[in-house]
């Protein structure tokens, strides 16, 4: 078990004063930005990531995995009090936590959600203590072209898996790998797609993607939804959060198996939202009281949140395993770790454990700590939210373009966000995922040199991708997924109707897949 | 004025399919071929445009195939509001340009808020006041990251 003394060690760097005050300034940024549509936990990192830029690595990193978390429950609080998920990931919470609080039951919806929730993360945690090592320990052999084939699955996996249009997919991610080769090329020195303009030769930072499309691409989309609070209120008493608790462990086998589906879909590049769906849809099926679904049933709050929690903490382990975030949110926390300076992968083990059992030990405190505020400051976010929406947009609106502002100081990243604004705006409202563009940004770079290299390697051959059994099991496993949804759709083609239907509604939960739902799509 | 959702789709892609080539031409500038020293610069970025054009046409005759031309994808009103809100944020970004982030900001907050969400000036003054205070306390005193001042505020001796 070294696993568990470099825990032990990540503990002494974690529970330190300094840092645990960081965990509760994150968290609450967090919150505040979980419960605000318009704010996302992408685009909130991304505002918080240039002021961090002065930090330490361990107490940056611990603000923003913390603000993660935060966003996480955060966004749990408005889908059941006002029907309005805060985040994409709490859209199927709305489906049960809505009727829930109606019915007058708004205090056990949100304890059931923050406590499965808070186990979600939990076994999301634990599931990356035991592995993470492990799977760094396996990288380390891999060469370029190993490598490669990583960025390839994890990129055909959003294809296969995200269902809606493949193609939408392909353009979403490829005009982020464009973006990414905007400016001087790491290996020839050349200027790529700069047009002999001054301002691109840079490069755009991905930064400025994120801001734009989660942030102004959103604001516009809730603005022009119009969306009102007419909240339940909640009371909070005690003795009603304690009941909720202690009736936790009865859903026990939703419990198991959205934790299962959680795990699964932040591991692979599936992501919280796709996770959430699709919790929720087999939890539809596989309850006794499945056909209840919707009119406020407790396990129909606990599948999603335990999913939802699971995958967003999951996500982390190929970022820091592999340097393959599993998330939007991993993807700019990953680019943040390598803007101080470490580079994501097997290597940060072995050149920082510090760091790497800092973050893992402070996942456990930043969810409890999480739990304990969530419920602390449901009163609160209640009472904040009864602003109206048309004074709030501008404020948040400022934030962005402050936040833009601050990754490099220039007001040309302004000019730019605003230009993503709009292409997040039309994304978003004709369903193009936008979490492949931010991912294909991040990597960019590192997926071409990998590959570059390793043609490098074998004289400009493809067979490289094929070389030995590990690459090519990983290449045609791509391949498979890539081809996944012309499968999908011959299979629905020619199966008859009855068998049809579970498939349809397990693709169609599927279909969420990083595909980030607009705010406010909830309320059917 | 009625934007259908087929509308938007075709223009979207159009968009995209445009910005493929854009790539494409790019990339053959910096050359695409397989140079003495391995792929040239423009190797990457070639196939990288020829996807987007790809999958932009994929699109369009997706769009074309499932012709759900009833659906709308923005009607008067829906611009109306988007642009009510858009416009004003350009002119946010062009003031900052101008007279620095922290006095744009507070003249935005202050007529967005007094004439977008109809509150009374007095009120839309106390949002665009303390919201400006917060984040100069924050970035300027907190976090010292300097935003952009603006000949106004140097003027007073504030840089």
């Amino acid at each position: 078990m070294g696993n568990f003394g470099q825990l032990m060690d990540g503990f002494a760097v974690a529970l330190t004063t300094h840092h645990v005050l960081i965990m509760i300034a994150g968290v609450l940024l967090g919150l505040v930005v979980g419960v605000l549509p318009g704010l996302g936990a992408p685009n909130g990192v991304s505002l918080l990531l240039p002021l961090t830029f002065g930090m330490d690595p361990i107490a940056a990193i611990i603000l923003l995995t913390s603000m993660y978390w935060g966003a996480l429950f955060g966004g749990s609080t408005t889908s059941i009090l006002f029907n309005i998920p805060g985040e994409p990931s709490s859209v199927a919470t709305t489906f049960d936590g809505y009727p829930m609080a109606r019915k007058g039951e708004a205090v056990r919806a949100l304890t059931l959600a923050f406590g499965s929730a808070g186990i979600g993360a939990m076994t999301g945690v634990i599931v990356i203590t035991l592995l993470s090592g492990w799977v760094a320990q396996f990288a380390l052999r891999f060469g370029a072209a190993e490598y490669f084939a990583v960025y390839f699955m994890a990129f055909a996996s959003f294809i296969g898996m995200s269902g809606g249009s493949p193609f939408k997919t392909l353009v979403s991610m490829m005009l982020g790998f464009a973006c990414a080769t905007i400016g001087m090329d790491t290996i020839s020195g050349e200027s790529r797609l700069t047009f002999d303009w001054d301002p691109l030769i840079g490069g755009v930072s991905f930064l400025i993607a994120v801001i734009g499309l989660f942030g102004l691409g959103e604001l516009l989309i809730t603005m022009e939804e119009g969306v009102k609070f007419e909240g339940v209120k909640a009371r909070l008493s005690m003795t009603e959060i304690f009941r909720t608790l202690a009736e936790l462990p009865r859903y026990w086998a939703t419990l198991i198996r959205s934790a299962a589906i959680g795990c699964w879909m932040g591991i692979t590049p599936g992501g919280p939202t796709a996770a959430s769906f699709m919790s929720y849809a087999l939890g539809r099926r596989f309850s006794k009281r499945g056909s209840k679904f919707g009119t406020g049933e407790p396990e129909g709050v606990v599948a999603p949140e335990t999913a939802d929690h699971s995958a967003g903490s999951c996500a982390l382990l190929p970022m820091l395993a592999l340097g393959i975030p599993g998330s939007a949110t991993a993807a700019v926390m990953m680019g943040g770790l390598m803007i101080w300076g470490l580079s994501p992968g097997p290597m940060l083990f072995t050149t920082r454990p510090d760091f790497v059992w800092g973050l893992i030990a402070s996942m456990y405190l930043g969810n409890v700590i999480a739990v304990v505020l969530v419920l602390a400051t449901v009163p609160l976010f209640a009472y904040v939210l009864r602003a109206p929406f048309k004074v709030v947009g501008p404020i948040i609106a400022v934030v962005c373009v402050i936040g833009a502002y601050t990754v490099a100081n220039h007001m040309f990243d302004v000019w730019l966000a605003l230009v993503f604004g709009v292409l997040g705006y039309a994304f978003k409202k004709l369903n193009y995922p936008l979490a492949p563009f931010v991912l294909a940004m991040v990597l960019g770079d590192k997926a071409e040199d990998a590959f570059r290299q390793a043609l490098l390697t074998s004289d400009g051959s493809a067979s490289i991708f094929f070389a030995n059994g590990l690459v090519a099991t990983m290449m045609g496993l791509g391949i498979l997924l890539l081809l996944l949804p012309a499968i999908s759709y011959v299979h629905r083609r020619f199966k008859p109707d009855g068998a049809r239907e579970g498939v349809v509604s397990v693709v169609a939960a599927a279909r969420y897949d990083g595909r980030d739902a607009p705010a406010t799509t909830a309320g059917q | 004025m009625v934007i259908s959702r087929n509308a938007a789709e075709f223009v979207v892609a159009f968009v995209t399919g445009g910005l493929g080539a854009l790539v494409c031409y790019s990339a053959l500038q910096n050359g695409v071929a397989w140079g003495a020293s391995g792929p040239e610069p423009g190797y990457f970025p070639f196939y990288v445009g020829c996807l987007i054009i790809l999958g932009s046409a994929g699109t369009a005759v997706q769009a074309l195939w499932r012709s759900g031309a009833a659906e709308v994808f923005a009607d008067g009103h829906n611009i109306r509001t988007v642009a009510a809100f858009f416009v004003p944020l350009v002119v946010l970004v062009a003031l900052c340009q101008w007279l620095g982030l922290y006095i744009a900001m507070a003249l935005y907050l202050f007529f967005a808020t007094w004439l977008g969400a109809k509150l009374r000036p007095f009120n839309a003054f106390l949002v665009a006041a303390i919201t400006t205070a917060a984040n100069f306390v924050i970035f300027e005193i907190l976090f010292t990251v300097p935003l952009l001042k603006g000949p106004v505020l140097e003027y007073f001796g504030i840089y």
